[in-house]
C-alpha cells in the first residue's frame, strides 16, 4: 500500500496519457486541457518563489508575457523556428529576472508586492508602446504553430501531449529543487532570513535563483501559449492573470508543488461545470473558492492528502 | 590562530544605536580551543557583541579578527562560511513547509554544499549521494545531543530545552572552528544544565572554540577558561574565573555580595 502512496502520481500520469485515446475529446476539450497545462507550469514556478522561498509576486504574468512575445515576434516577424524562439525567450527571461531580482527581492512584504505589481504593469505598458514590434494593444497575429524537428504540432492532440510532457518535466524539476539542499536553503530563507544567513545562505543569491527559475517556467508557458493561440494581446498578460495565479496557489495549497498544479487544473476546468448556471456562473465560481479557502485552508491538495491518508493506512512518520 | 594562539581578536569594537553606545571600545581575544564566557547585567551589550562578531549587526567601529582576518564588513553568510557558527537567545529554528528536526540540522551543511540550481536539476545522483552522507552526519549529531528519536518530528513539537539542543546540533553541522552561544542554558532545569555542561565539554574536546553568553554562573564557573565582564557596553573585567569572582567591581556590578555560585569548586 505504501507503494500506492508514493507513486499515486503515476496513476494521474496514465490518466493524462490515455484520456485522449479513451475520451476522444473535441478540439475544444483538448484545448481546455492545454490551457490548464500552461497554467500549471506558471503556478508551479510561482509556488517555488512564493510557497517555498516566501517571496510574494503579484506580477508573475510579466514573464509569461516575455516568453509569449519573444516567441511570437521572433517566429512571426523574423522567421525563427518556434523551438529556437522559445530558447531565446528562456534566456531573455532568465536574464531579466537576474537583473531585476536583486533590487526587487531586497524588498519585503507589501513593498515587494507593489514592486512586482509595477513590474507587470511596466512590461504590459512597454508591449503596448512598442506597437511596431508587438502589434500594440490590438495584439500580435500570425504566430505559427509549434514545430519540433520539422514536425508541426498543428493537431490539437499532438500539442496536448507536447504541453503535458513539458508539464511533467516542470513538475519533476520543481520537485527535484524543493527536495534538495537547494530547496532547504529556500525554506530557511522563508522561515527566517537572518538565521539562514547565519548558516551561510547567501539570501540575495538564492532568492534571485528561485526568481529566475520561476521566470524560466513562465517564459516556457508563454511560448507554449503563443504558438497555440496564434494570436496574443496584452490583455492575456495583465495583473488579472497574475492575480488568477495567486488564486490557483492558495486554492490548490501553497508550498506543495502539487497543490498549485491542482489549483490551476481546477480553476481552468471549473467553468466547464459552472457554465450551465449561465448568469450565475461567476457567482458559483466565487462561492466554490470561498468555501474551499474557508473550510480547507490547506487547499485542494490538503483535502486530497487527507483523503489519501484515510484510504491508505498511515505509514510510520 | 597561529599568531599568539588566538582564534578571535576583538579590538576597539563600538556599536552605537541612534547615539546610544551599546558597545564602547570593547577589546579582548580568545585562545584557540578555549571556552570564553561573556557575562554581565541585562542590557550590558552581550548579544550586541555576538551580533557584531557574527555580522548580523556589524559594529560601528573596531575590528574583529577571525584567524587573523578582519571580518567586519563581510556579509553574515560569508563570516559563517569562514567557520563561525552560532545559536540564538530566542530560538530561531526553521519551521516553514513542514521542515523537520532533521531538515534543520541538514541546513547546517549548506555552506559546505553550496548547491547550485544546475546541479540540483541535472546532477541528481551526485545530490543523492551527498544527501546520504550529510544525513548520516546529521543523525550522528542528533545522537550526540540526544535527539535522534525526534529526527522526523517538527521543531515545534520539541520541548524548549530540546529546541536549544537542536540549535546546537545545527550549529555543529557547519563544522565550526568557533561557536557563539547566546544564553544556551536559559530555560533549562538543573538536570538539563548538567547534561548541557557535559555536552559543551565534549564539544571543547573536539577542538572547537566557544564564546558563550550565559547568566547561569554555576555553568559559567564550571566550564569557562576565561571570562569577560561587560557593563554598560564597556569591558569591566577580564580574567580566569577565580579572579573574576574576587573582583570587587564585578561583585558590585553583577555578581552581588551574596554570590554563592562562585563558591563552586573550580
Amino acid at each position: 500500500m505504501n507503494t500506492l502512496k508514493r507513486y499515486w502520481w503515476l496513476i494521474l500520469l496514465a490518466a493524462i496519457a490515455v484520456y485522449p485515446v479513451i475520451g476522444k475529446p473535441s478540439p475544444y476539450r483538448s484545448g481546455l486541457l492545454i490551457f490548464a497545462g500552461i497554467y500549471i507550469i506558471l503556478a508551479v514556478g510561482l509556488d517555488l518563489l512564493m510557497g517555498y522561498t516566501g517571496q510574494i509576486s503579484v506580477g508573475h504574468a510579466a514573464f509569461f508575457a516575455v516568453g509569449a512575445y519573444t516567441s511570437g515576434i521572433l517566429t512571426a516577424k523574423y522567421g525563427f523556428s518556434p523551438s529556437a524562439a522559445m530558447g531565446v525567450g528562456v534566456v531573455f527571461s532568465a536574464t531579466l529576472a537576474f537583473l531585476t531580482g536583486r533590487p526587487v527581492l531586497a524588498l519585503k512584504e507589501y513593498y515587494l508586492a507593489m514592486a512586482t505589481l509595477a513590474f507587470n504593469e511596466i512590461v504590459v505598458t512597454l508591449i503596448i508602446g512598442f506597437e511596431g514590434l508587438t502589434g500594440g494593444a490590438s495584439g500580435l497575429r500570425d504566430i505559427p504553430p509549434f514545430t519540433i524537428f520539422g514536425f508541426s504540432l498543428l493537431n490539437h492532440l499532438h500539442y496536448y501531449y507536447f504541453v503535458w510532457t513539458v508539464v511533467v518535466l516542470v513538475i519533476a524539476s520543481a520537485l527535484a529543487v524543493v527536495r534538495s539542499p537547494f530547496g532547504r536553503a529556500l525554506i530557511a530563507i522563508h522561515s527566517d532570513e537572518q538565521a539562514a544567513r547565519s548558516f551561510g545562505v547567501n539570501c540575495a543569491k538564492y532568492k534571485t535563483r528561485a526568481y529566475m527559475l520561476a521566470a524560466v517556467y513562465a517564459s516556457i508557458a508563454g511560448s507554449l501559449f503563443a504558438h497555440y493561440m496564434g494570436f496574443i494581446a496584452p490583455d492575456d498578460f495583465g495583473i488579472l492573470t497574475s492575480i488568477n495565479l495567486l488564486v490557483m496557489l492558495f486554492l490548490g495549497g501553497i508550498g506543495t508543488i502539487f497543490g498549485p498544479a491542482l489549483g490551476a487544473l481546477f480553476l481552468k476546468l471549473l467553468p466547464e461545470i459552472t457554465y450551465q448556471f449561465q448568469d450565475y456562473e461567476l457567482l458559483i465560481n466565487g462561492i466554490i473558492l470561498i468555501v474551499v479557502l474557508v473550510f480547507f485552508p490547506r487547499g485542494l491538495f490538503g483535502i486530497f492528502t487527507a483523503l489519501r491518508n484515510k484510504i491508505v493506512p498511515r505509514m510510520g512518520k | 590562530m597561529e599568531k599568539n594562539g588566538h582564534i578571535l581578536t576583538i579590538s576597539g569594537v563600538t556599536k552605537t544605536f541612534d547615539g546610544v553606545r551599546a558597545l564602547d571600545d570593547v577589546s579582548f581575544s580568545i585562545r584557540s580551543g578555549d571556552i570564553k564566557a561573556l557575562i554581565g547585567p541585562n542590557g550590558a551589550g552581550k548579544t550586541t557583541l555576538l551580533n557584531a562578531v557574527s555580522g548580523l549587526n556589524p559594529p560601528t567601529n573596531g575590528s574583529v579578527l577571525l584567524e587573523g582576518r578582519d571580518v567586519v564588513g563581510l556579509r553574515t553568510d560569508q563570516i559563517a562560511s569562514l567557520g563561525m557558527s552560532r545559536t540564538f537567545q530566542l530560538i530561531r529554528l526553521f519551521t516553514i513547509n513542514n521542515a523537520t528536526v532533521l531538515d534543520n540540522v541538514l541546513l547546517g551543511a549548506h555552506m559546505h554544499l553550496k548547491p547550485t540550481l544546475f546541479g540540483t536539476i541535472f546532477l541528481r545522483r551526485k545530490i543523492k549521494r551527498q544527501e546520504r552522507e550529510i544525513t548520516q552526519k546529521a543523525m550522528d549529531l542528533l545522537k550526540l545531543v540526544g535527539l535522534e528519536k525526534d529526527a522526523h518530528a517538527f521543531p515545534g513539537e520539541l520541548s524548549f530545552g530540546n529546541q536549544r539542543l537542536l540549535e546546537l546540533a545545527r550549529a555543529l553541522m557547519t563544522d565550526p572552528k568557533m561557536l557563539l552561544l547566546d544564553e544556551p542554558a536559559s530555560g533549562l532545569n538543573d538536570t538539563e544544565v548538567e547534561e548541557f555542561t557535559r555536552l559543551l565539554m565534549t564539544i571543547k574536546q573536539q577542538g572547537i572554540t566557544i564564546l558563550i553568553v550565559e547568566h547561569n554562573m554555576k555553568l559559567v564557573m564550571n566550564i569557562a577558561d576565561d571570562i569577560v565582564v561587560l557593563d554598560f557596553g564597556r569591558k569591566l573585567a577580564e580574567g580566569p574565573p577565580s579572579a573574576i569572582c574576587a573582583n570587587p567591581d564585578v561583585i558590585q556590578a553583577y555578581l552581588g555580595v551574596q554570590s554563592t555560585e562562585c563558591g563552586v569548586p573550580l
